[in-house]
């Protein structure tokens, strides 16, 4: 049977197992909408409590950094704000989605999901970075992509990037258990490496070994000659364990399956015909049956629940801030989903979509779920749980997007923005070609990103977790506020050039409700209160020259350290 | 059936979830929000207790050190000394530290089982064997998030001579990550150029403003953490001369005996002088495969007279009662003397020295066989160690630290404190 007609058979399952529940009727229904009356019945009161819709200027600010990784530019606020077309959120949604900007930034959150910034050493990070940002900007079904992962070895020179996965894990068997279980199949099953789980019980260790039989044959075969390196695999092999629970607890194995299915038997091979290339010094073995061809299609599949809840709470995640199952790598009995009905809905509905990770976006941002305020009304004196999903939650700012805002709110990349536009320009004009629309914002943002991106890196050191880890939710250290109080990564974009953001504050000269009004708009993304045009009349006195345009980058160096700058809200 | 508190992760905890919880527990824990009032440098001096660990890297050898056996099959060939403490011999390699046993108490009976670097290091500094999966927190992290006081502005955990990884502290969060110090302040740890004190004061009230404003109706706990992340930042900056050490006298650094060393100790007198929590001071290159003894010379040549000095500097000055020092690596060496006349690695039978705070002076536990080979009296490991530092600065080592609702032992269980060497 092909992909394709499994995959229909498993979508009409989960359909008719959805049209079991109080959703029949509803097919016509857009998910975006599925969504917000899921999440309201799913907590009683939620209307009464929940934040409204946030204004405008919060959700451009949110959702231009949650699809594009920086904070609006001055002129599209100021446009946004303008426009009273009903259907401009939808409209920003749609043009953010289209734009390079969404194709790096999700490429870049897929590289620290998948790689947790280890350092690229087998394989090279451009390869890697290529191979997904290829795969964003041509929308790739999540499902695909997870596959091309796991069944690259790196013997394509050609296509070397997904094989970073495994490579630079330098093959070990555990590691990759560990990854594959947690990111493709919401299941951290560390733990089951010793012994059964002692509070979980979805999770055995013979579910580990399970999996980690896929990988056990495999390994970094180096070649001497070309110094590359690929995952190679042998024809033998087996993994043993037990249960450090039990005692005098005897050895035990099994053919690789995936947690809670059926082993998959090795086929019965002639002895001495297990391989096609014998395994010898220097000689990259290639046996008859491999164990680890076995995974991609049976994991990476629209009838694997798991891996369908997985991803669709991945993306979720993404946008929300939070799980519907929350860690998301948690996802076993114990630790139910806040909204079992609504993550069904969203797995079933991806794979529909044939795993359509722009669609899925798309829907999430246009529900009033995203949509809501991060700030509740003052008649709200009993919160609901983060998990109610009444309010929209603060997320951190990546180590990425907290540089590139700085450097969209200070001017730097606006100024950047048409220096290379002009250049890409010049280049068609003089080789007499012309681009389309997209492939010149491609173009234009290529040159843009690999003009900046260092000054990324101060950030991704000071603010990302060590390589290997996780991102952390959020931690606030001395070293970071002393970075941003004193270092010139930061103080260095406050000195007026060009047109940037001092310069244009210096130019407006004395009017201090169009300086309150053009700082706002730059940096947060909104208009001031009057209590803030106060705030900075008051800072601003009657000081003139040197010492005026001094108070003017403590002005804008105030907002950009402030707490609404530092997050998602 | 297993011991299940061994396994930490109880019910499977990611790193993200550690940090993330820690974070915010453990910054609003200390109370920042008084911060610009810190307190004098001499009401930190009297009130914060201190620890101070020498690590001696690689595995210093206990029969050139605290248990020698001369005249035996495994002795080699170094004398042993009499020390302040009558009764009481060590190494002739160490002649000053022997003047200042009446101050330190030696246990020789440690058996850790562990003949690995890491696994040594990790069983010692964390008081658990590893276990995979699951970080317990390091001494320094663990003692500076008990011990340090909540107006002291300073980091918890402070590295002089090689810096120590971020996981470290693990659940207990950034707070009390090992911070490396070099001989002058980080480059951001001043306020920038062209702003006045109180322009920087200005702009920061501003900063703070805006928050709060925003804060109103939002969840607000992680905000908190960042807003106070400022105010600790501006407080250390207040604090920088404390990490200014280009000051030290070159008298001072030559009555320590000269040398790298020797000015790593100064560092640290400057460390616990100024009230910072825990101080780590590493010694490098004990790690003694071959030539064990020529390197023993050399190393503890290094090593004596700038230990010794420090121990009777914070003595004079009455800090020692406030500060425990201890003197630990991952392993001791085997009596067996190799055929390159080197020793190797021997979690078996070996020897920690401690002192100061909390401890009793010139106490000697534990013993090992005539040629050192095994332990045959009061056998201690990793576990038992970390009872008693946590019983020397006055703290429960028997009371957990709860993570996100869940109990964390400090020191393995089924283990307790060497009570005769507490004072």
């Amino acid at each position: 049977m092909s992909d394709r007609s499994n995959r229909t058979l498993a979508l009409f399952a989960a359909a008719a197992a959805l049209l079991a529940t109080p959703l029949a009727g509803r097919s016509e229904e857009p998910l975006h909408q599925a969504i917000d009356r899921l999440v309201a019945a799913r907590t009683p009161g939620y209307a009464a409590k929940a934040a409204p819709v946030a204004d405008d200027a919060e959700f451009l600010r949110r959702v231009t950094l949650d699809l594009t990784g920086t904070i609006p530019t001055v002129e599209r606020t100021r446009a946004f704000l303008a426009d009273d077309a009903p259907d401009k959120r939808t409209r920003l949604i749609d043009e953010l989605l289209a734009s390079p900007e969404h194709e790096r930034h999700l490429a870049q959150q897929l590289d620290v999901q998948l790689m947790q910034r280890r350092r690229a050493a087998k394989v090279k990070a451009a390869e890697w970075e290529s191979f997904l940002l290829t795969a964003t900007q041509s929308n790739t079904p999540w499902d695909e992509l997870v596959r091309d992962v796991l069944a690259a070895d790196g013997l394509d020179k050609e296509r070397r990037g997904p094989a970073r996965f495994y490579l630079d894990r330098d093959g070990d068997v555990n590691t990759i258990t560990r990854d594959v279980s947690a990111l493709f199949l919401g299941a951290n099953i560390e733990c089951a490496q010793c012994h059964d789980h002692p509070e979980v019980a979805d999770y055995t260790i013979d579910d580990y070994y399970g999996l980690s039989a896929f990988f056990v044959r495999s390994f970094v075969f180096t070649d001497p000659k070309t110094k590359l390196a690929v995952y190679a695999e042998k024809a033998e092999g087996e993994v043993t364990f037990k249960s450090v629970f039990v005692e005098d607890a005897k050895d035990s194995s099994t053919p690789p399956h995936l947690p809670g299915e059926k082993p998959i038997p090795d086929p019965e091979l002639e002895k001495g015909k297990e391989y096609k290339v014998k395994p010898a010094k220097n000689v990259r073995p290639v046996p008859v049956y491999s164990r680890r061809e076995q995974l991609p299609a049976r994991l990476a599949a629209a009838e694997n629940e798991r891996f369908r809840r997985a991803a669709a709470n991945r993306f979720w995640a993404m946008m929300l801030g939070r799980g519907i199952v929350h860690p998301i790598d948690a996802d076993h009995s114990d630790n139910p989903p806040s909204h079992p009905e609504l993550l069904d809905l969203l797995a079933a509905e991806f794979a529909a979509h044939d795993f359509d990770v722009r669609w899925l976006l798309r829907e999430i941002a246009l529900s009033e779920t995203y949509q809501r305020g991060s700030r509740l009304p003052e008649s709200v004196t009993d919160p609901l749980p983060e998990s109610a999903f009444a309010q929209a939650l603060l997320k951190p700012l990546s180590p990425e997007q907290f540089g590139r805002s700085l450097l969209e709110a200070t001017g730097v990349t606006e100024a950047t923005r048409a220096a290379e536009r002009a250049a890409v320009q010049k280049e068609l004009a003089a080789k007499k070609t012309e681009l389309g629309e997209v492939e010149f914002a491609r173009a234009v943002e290529k040159r843009v990103h690999a003009k900046l991106k260092g000054n990324e890196t101060r950030f991704v050191s000071l603010f990302a977790a060590a390589a290997g880890e996780a991102d952390p939710d959020f931690e606030a250290t001395v070293d970071q506020a002393m970075f941003l109080m004193n270092d010139n990564a930061v103080l260095g974009r406050l000195q007026p050039s060009g047109q940037n953001l001092l310069a244009r504050l210096v130019g407006l000269d004395g009017q201090s409700d169009e300086i309150a009004a053009e700082l706002y708009l730059a940096v947060l993304a909104r208009r001031p209160t009057d209590e803030e045009v106060a705030d900075v009349r008051d800072y601003l006195g009657d000081a003139t020259g040197e010492v005026r345009h001094a108070r003017l980058r403590q002005l804008a160096w105030a907002l950009l350290a402030s707490a609404e700058f530092r997050f998602v809200h | 059936m297993f011991n299940r508190g061994t396994c930490g992760s109880a019910e499977h905890v990611s790193r993200r979830g550690f940090l993330s919880g820690a974070t915010t527990g453990a910054v609003s824990a200390l109370g920042f929000s008084g911060m610009t009032k810190v307190a004098g440098a001499n009401e930190l001096r009297s009130q914060q207790k201190r620890v101070v660990l020498f690590w001696l890297a690689g595995g210093v050898s206990q029969l050139e050190t605290w248990d020698p056996k001369p005249g035996t099959d495994t002795g080699g060939p170094f004398l042993d000394i009499p020390t302040s403490v009558p009764g009481v011999n060590v190494c002739e390699l160490l002649p000053y530290t022997a003047r200042q046993m009446h101050h330190l108490a030696v246990v020789r009976g440690v058996n850790t089982k562990v003949n690995d670097h890491g696994k040594g290091a990790y069983f010692m500094q964390t008081g658990h064997p590893q276990t995979p999966g699951f970080e317990f927190p390091y001494l320094g992290s663990a003692l500076s998030s008990l011990l340090v006081r909540p107006d002291n502005p300073l980091p918890g955990y402070v590295c002089i001579g090689g810096g120590g990884s971020a996981k470290e502290s693990s659940f207990l969060g950034p707070r009390f990550v090992p911070v490396a110090v070099a001989d002058k302040p980080p480059a951001n740890m001043r306020i920038a150029d062209g702003l006045t004190a109180e322009e920087d004061a200005r702009r920061r009230e501003l900063r703070a403003r805006i928050g709060d404003r925003f804060a109103k109706g939002r969840r607000a706990a992680t905000t908190e953490v960042y807003d106070e992340s400022f105010d600790q930042a501006a407080a250390l900056i207040a604090q920088r001369d404390v990490f200014d050490f280009t000051g030290i006298p070159d008298s001072e650094v030559d009555r320590y005996g000269g040398g790298e060393f020797a000015r790593h100790c100064l560092m640290a007198r400057q460390l616990v002088e100024a009230g910072s929590t825990f101080t780590k001071v590493t010694h490098r290159n004990y790690d003694t495969h071959s030539e064990n003894f020529n390197f023993h010379v050399e190393q503890l040549g290094e090593f004596d007279q700038p230990f010794a000095t420090f121990v009777a500097d914070l003595a004079d000055r009455g800090l020692l009662e406030h500060t425990l020092v201890v003197v630990m690596c991952e392993f001791g060496r085997t009596p067996r003397i190799n055929q390159k006349m080197g020793r190797d690695h021997w979690g078996t039978a070996w020897s920690v020295a401690l002192g100061g705070m909390g401890i009793q002076g010139g106490a000697v536990v534990g013993a090992t066989n005539a040629n050192g080979t095994k332990v045959v009296d009061r056998e201690v490991h990793g576990g038992h160690l970390f009872h008693t530092y946590y019983r020397a600065v006055g703290l429960d080592p028997t009371a957990d630290f709860v993570h996100d609702g869940r109990p964390f032992t400090k020191a393995k269980a089924g283990s307790e404190a060497i009570e005769e060497i507490l004072a």
